[in-house]
């Protein structure tokens, strides 16, 4: 029935809602706000209030995300009501409509005593954390689970340390629910980053041809004009990248989604640095925004382990290659 | 060679179906000596790799694109892009006329006439023309309006004067596509037009350039009260430029389509080779990051790959989009390159054979892929099309 769908109304619509997001005073408030326009639930299922559609549908929504600043767990709020759809529909349907915040402990398992890297995990009420056996538990945020505020790179959505004292209890998901969240979480990321790293560009490119220096813009020096132009290439390869993570061939999906993840992870803020350099002084100051989309992006970065990644990529790597015309090689005993 | 049996052009059936047969051919074809991952005393003659060229034309490997009445199977990118695939993972020879096929079919077809299109085009294909492409100069580099090529009518045709270099393959092609100049040099992109030249004409001279690969692929060609005939005309007096750099920006975007899997494949053949031996295996341990990160610029590579074949069979422009490819392989693979050539100089002494035929290719790709950021348009241009014609940065307020 969502056939004739584009996802580029969406990214339209989620661009409006993500603007008066930024007026609203409350996380309670925001979720309201992007709920009402049917954004919290688009790739949960229909009977739990959502829209029922790919992640190609959820990323447009993400980079508006991204460019916006926005200050909402929504990559959580998104991946949560679709991963609980099945064992908690009730539950996904309160995340799916705003009323219930929920987050998710990206950092550490339960094997060990405290647990990081809940965006917002202040303000919810409920946090998914991972199991050391690869499964997860969304454990409501009381009694033995408290989030207590931590320091925070990323200053819009602040970071909560998850601290488990005794047994808990909570929605089980397994092992199979929990590879294809963080599958998911790689593809949201990427388009979050990417939407972000477009805005950076944006404002520099458009600053450079603003500023005048020594009786010329900043934008005739082709010095600027090339770190610009590189920018652009590392966009336009991240999205290339995002596109084809969503439309490849089943046997290489993970692999292109890895590279789409990875390369935004590294790149984006990269791009941030740059446009802060391309701002001089006032790159530097808290009055640019630019800081505000680098500590998103890196926090995105660290959320999702994108250094620990490459490093198992590595290994995975070294370990062989199928490549037929390399078969007659035979390995050392 | 063993015979061959040409794919069915027509509808495309599943997806994968065309790259499977492209690798059974290519499995059967593609012999030790014309293996780019072997160092052999005795690798395959011109003439071996001409014939094998031709063959994978007859197989469907070639001219996939190209329409049926002039030598080609008449499909689409997509099968294009599919058989591309299984060529990039294979070890295989660059095509010796990819000028022909990738350069000079794509102008002909674009501004050659009925003629012209029905004799050079399925020549092209069946190797019994190789083409090589007489656009840059000693002074026109990137820096193509600049050239000085001078071509003036006379009763008995164009009269050709004047110098180009970098020609790849001048030496064994039987045409030349110049680009030459038939007003003033102050017209920079007016006044150019398009030549098929025969390169038998009288008062050609190809002389070698040995390039820093030690191939002898370059040349420089000179040429001196050439005559060429009116009916060699490709296109109008004035259309060279519009034709040549319409050209240039699908071939930054399109040609070689199979790069991102043949770097894949490379990366593929050094871990294949390291794991041949405990010392070489510890080496590349090391380098595990490094290496992680070139398979991710792989499959980054395949992205602006892909996407760009979506574009185009959705029947949109390349324009100056086709900058992005070419800066992003470039020097991707140079970075591959580099890391490569650092494993492969660590290796002990007395390698086994596979390491030896390791260390012997990566040298060379890391040789020759310092042209790869030079050719078709430098870096530094490639960056000063992107800020003018696609983020618009103004030079002036």
């Amino acid at each position: 029935m969502f056939d004739d769908l584009d996802p580029q109304e969406f990214e339209d619509t989620a661009r409006t809602v993500i603007e008066s997001c930024a007026q609203a005073p409350s996380a309670a408030e925001r979720g309201k706000l992007l709920a009402e326009a049917g954004l919290l639930g688009v790739i949960a299922p229909e009977d739990v209030g959502g829209l029922g559609l790919s992640t190609r549908f959820a990323a447009p929504i993400l980079r508006a995300a991204g460019e916006g600043c926005l200050a909402y767990p929504l990559i959580e709020t998104l991946l949560l009501s679709k991963a609980l759809a099945d064992t908690d529909a009730e539950l996904a349907a309160r995340i799916c409509s705003g009323e219930t915040v929920a987050t998710i402990a990206w950092l550490g398992t339960d094997a060990g005593a405290d647990l990081g890297g809940a965006p917002m995990g202040c303000q919810a009420e409920h946090v998914l954390i991972f199991s050391a056996d690869g499964t997860a538990v969304l454990a409501p945020i009381a009694n033995a689970v408290r989030a207590v505020e931590t320091h925070s790179f990323d200053i819009d959505v602040p970071e909560a340390e998850i601290h488990v004292s005794g047994a808990f209890k909570g929605v089980e998901l397994d092992l199979a629910t929990v590879e294809k969240l963080r599958s998911d979480a790689r593809m949201l990321r990427a388009a979050f980053i990417h939407g972000a790293a477009a805005n950076c560009l944006k404002m520099a490119s458009d600053y450079a041809q603003d500023r005048e220096q020594f009786g010329k813009l900043l934008s005739a020096n082709q010095a600027l004009r090339h770190r610009l132009s590189r920018d652009a290439l590392v966009l336009e390869t991240m999205r290339n990248a995002i596109i084809r993570a969503q439309s490849v061939r089943d046997d290489d999906v993970e692999m292109a989604r890895n590279a789409a993840w990875l390369c935004s992870a590294q790149s984006g803020p990269a791009i941030a640095e740059s446009a802060i350099q391309v701002f001089g002084g006032m790159g530097f100051t808290w009055e640019v925004p630019l800081h505000r989309h680098l500590r998103q992006m890196r926090a995105q970065a660290r959320y999702g382990g994108a250094a620990l990644e490459l490093d198992q990529l590595g290994d995975a790597i070294i370990a062989g290659t199928a490549n037929p015309w390399y078969a007659e090689i035979a390995d050392a005993a | 060679m063993t015979s061959v049996s040409p794919l069915e052009a027509g509808t495309p059936g599943q997806t994968g179906a065309y790259a499977a047969q492209a690798y059974q051919w290519l499995k059967q074809n593609l012999n030790d000596r014309l293996r780019t991952d072997r160092c052999l005393d005795q690798p395959a003659s011109l003439e071996e790799k001409i014939r094998f060229e031709a063959a994978q034309h007859r197989a469907g490997l070639a001219g996939i694109t190209w329409p049926k009445e002039y030598g080609g199977h008449g499909l689409t990118l997509r099968e294009h892009l599919e058989a591309n695939r299984e060529i990039g993972r294979a070890p295989m020879p660059n095509a010796i006329n990819s000028i022909g096929k990738e350069l000079a079919g794509p102008i002909i077809m674009a501004v050659g006439n009925e003629r012209q299109k029905s004799t050079y085009l399925p020549a092209i294909l069946s190797m019994e023309n190789i083409w090589c492409q007489g656009f840059s100069e000693p002074g026109a580099g990137s820096d193509l309006a600049a050239l000085r090529t001078k071509a003036e009518r006379t009763a008995d045709g164009w009269r050709i004067n004047g110098q180009k270099i970098w020609t790849s393959g001048a030496s064994k092609s039987s045409r030349c596509m110049l680009l030459a100049r038939t007003g003033a040099r102050e017209d920079r992109h007016k006044g150019l037009v398009l030549f098929a030249v025969p390169m038998s004409s009288p008062g050609i001279t190809v002389r070698e350039i040995q390039s820093i690969d030690g191939d002898r692929s370059f040349c420089e060609v000179f040429f001196n009260d050439v005559i060429v005939d009116e009916a060699e005309m490709l296109g109008a007096p004035d259309e060279g430029w519009a034709a040549a750099s319409r050209v240039l920006s699908i071939e930054r975007a399109t040609n070689r389509m199979y790069r991102a899997w043949r770097f894949e494949s490379e990366l593929d053949h050094l871990i294949a080779a390291c794991r041949s031996d405990n010392a070489a295996f510890a080496i590349m341990k090391g380098y595990r990051r490094e290496l992680a990160q070139c398979r991710v610029e792989v499959e980054l590579i395949k992205g602006h790959v892909e996407t760009l074949v979506d574009d185009l069979l959705a029947g949109q422009q390349i324009g100056p989009r086709g900058s992005f490819p070419k800066l992003y392989w470039s020097e991707s693979h140079q970075r591959f390159a580099q890391i490569a050539y650092e494993i492969v100089s660590r290796f002990p002494p007395g390698a086994n054979q596979a390491l030896k035929d390791l260390r012997a290719r990566m040298e060379g790709i890391y040789l020759s892929s310092r042209a790869e950021t030079i050719y078709a348009g430098t870096t530094e241009i490639q960056l000063d099309i992107i800020a003018k014609r696609i983020l618009n940065l103004k030079k002036a307020a």
